[in-house]
């Protein structure tokens, strides 16, 4: 079982979980036995289940300690099921957390989810300002999951957590697929999972990164000019994706830019497909900003991703000139990989007043 | 929305033009600048890089409303 601390009354709770390191420096619900109870109840698991050890600190990450983390974030009972499957995620070797958790670089899990569960389990905002404040399901299971890499997998700054800045997404980093408006099949079911399934995706990477594009119909090359700019965007030479490569990123398009491809002919197969061609750059170019880098490749030229697949597209936010992309780590023993994991909602319980407690 | 509302405080008649999409954000500004009436035509989302052709046949639908908005004002 988790140790108990003790305290007169939550505000003092408060400043001593603060004190003791355990929070993102923001209040938190205090986990009372009580409330920590209930979410463990509403998992439909034990509280003993280990999901995997999360490091550096090698913690065991139990339903228990999960369901701590879930409500000091704040969450809802039915946000549960996607925290759970996003720590799943993390834990899987291909994402080297504990490399990822103690790298100098500003990298943060993104949990994107997909399926019947982005309403079921939230809502989970999809549109204008997903990533952004006032989205309670997105603010609180990407604090959820922050809460277990400090708590379980013990990620203190400047002392194992060595990310020279960090960035705000390391607070809370989580968005839905607009599934409803995308001209794309789900994400998830181009990575293979069934259309009815709820999938969280997640990969480290950095806060996102604007690309602005004002979309031209009268413009023959307007779906060229788009994908240009965006791989610019995602992989020019101040990213690891150019200097390290290999590694995954991301690419959230908003629904203007979304049709611009769609109205092309472009399916997600084939826009990855020109995105990977696009991301192939003189070596001579890597050579004058990172000679040690560039000295590993012996062609002239070079790619920054292995495959079309190791890039993420996704369609999320309100409509505009703006999508976003998120360059990666690349580094670590897998280079950062992304990992998707279904989220079990069959066993999920409603418990009925729990908010109560 | 603001353009339109700062152009009407003038004395001078204005009708704002709001995107759909931009048309919740349009009704607060109304609202924040205290002018929840000032007349406005809601236009279809989005208008941006959707080709001459459009914009043309678009500002062709709606200039009966905005005529109709300036009669009101």
């Amino acid at each position: 079982m988790t140790e108990l601390m003790q305290a007169k009354d939550e505000s003092a709770a408060l400043e001593a979980m603060h004190s003791a390191g355990m929070t993102d420096g923001l209040p938190v619900v205090i986990p009372t036995p009580d409330r920590v109870a209930g979410m463990v109840l509403a998992s439909g698991q034990d509280a003993d289940m280990q999901l995997g050890v999360m490091g550096p600190a090698g913690g065991v990450a139990t339903i228990e300690k999960v369901a701590v983390a879930a409500v000091m974030a704040g969450c809802l009972t039915e946000h549960l099921p996607v925290v759970i499957a996003a720590v799943q995620a993390v834990l899987q070797d291909e994402f080297d957390l504990a490399q990822m958790q103690s790298t100098t670089h500003c990298t943060a899990p993104l949990i994107i989810v997909n399926g019947p569960g982005r309403l079921s389990c939230g809502p989970i905002a999809s549109g204008f300002g997903a990533l952004g404040p006032g989205h309670r399901a997105n603010a609180s299971i990407g604090r959820a999951l922050r809460l277990c890499m400090i708590n379980i997998g013990g990620a203190k700054a400047g002392e194992s957590d060595m990310a020279l800045l960090g960035h705000p997404g390391k607070f809370t980093y989580c968005l839905a697929e607009d599934e409803e408006h995308s001209p794309f099949a789900p994400m998830h079911q181009d990575l293979g999972y069934a259309i009815d399934e709820t999938v969280v995706t997640v990969i480290g990477a950095e806060a996102p990164h604007s690309v602005i594009y004002s979309g031209d119909a009268d413009d023959p090359q307007d779906a060229q000019k788009l994908l240009e700019v965006l791989a610019i965007g995602l992989a020019n030479m101040a990213t690891n994706n150019a200097v390290l490569t290999g590694g995954g990123a991301v690419v959230v398009l908003n629904p203007e830019h979304a049709k611009i491809l769609a109205d092309a002919g472009l399916d997600r197969a084939a826009i990855l497909q020109r995105l990977f061609e696009l991301t192939e750059y003189p070596t001579e170019r890597l050579g004058y900003f990172a000679a040690g880098f560039a000295s590993r490749i012996k062609d002239d030229t070079y790619r920054c991703f292995r495959s079309p697949q190791d890039i993420l597209l996704l369609m999320a936010g309100g409509s505009g000139l703006y999508s976003m992309v998120m360059p990666s780590w690349c580094a670590g023993a897998h280079q950062n990989r992304y990992v998707s994991q279904r989220v079990e909602l069959d066993l999920y319980c409603e418990i009925p007043g729990l908010g109560d407690a | 929305m603001r353009d339109g509302i700062n152009t009407a405080k003038r004395g001078l008649p204005s009708v704002a033009l709001v995107t759909e999409d931009f048309w919740p954000q349009g009704n607060f500004t109304a609202n924040s600048l205290g002018m929840p009436q000032v007349p406005r035509v809601k236009l279809p989302h989005p208008l941006a890089g959707t080709g001459q052709e459009h914009l043309r046949a678009v500002a062709k639908t709606m200039v009966p409303f905005i005529v109709e908005q300036l009669k009101n004002d």
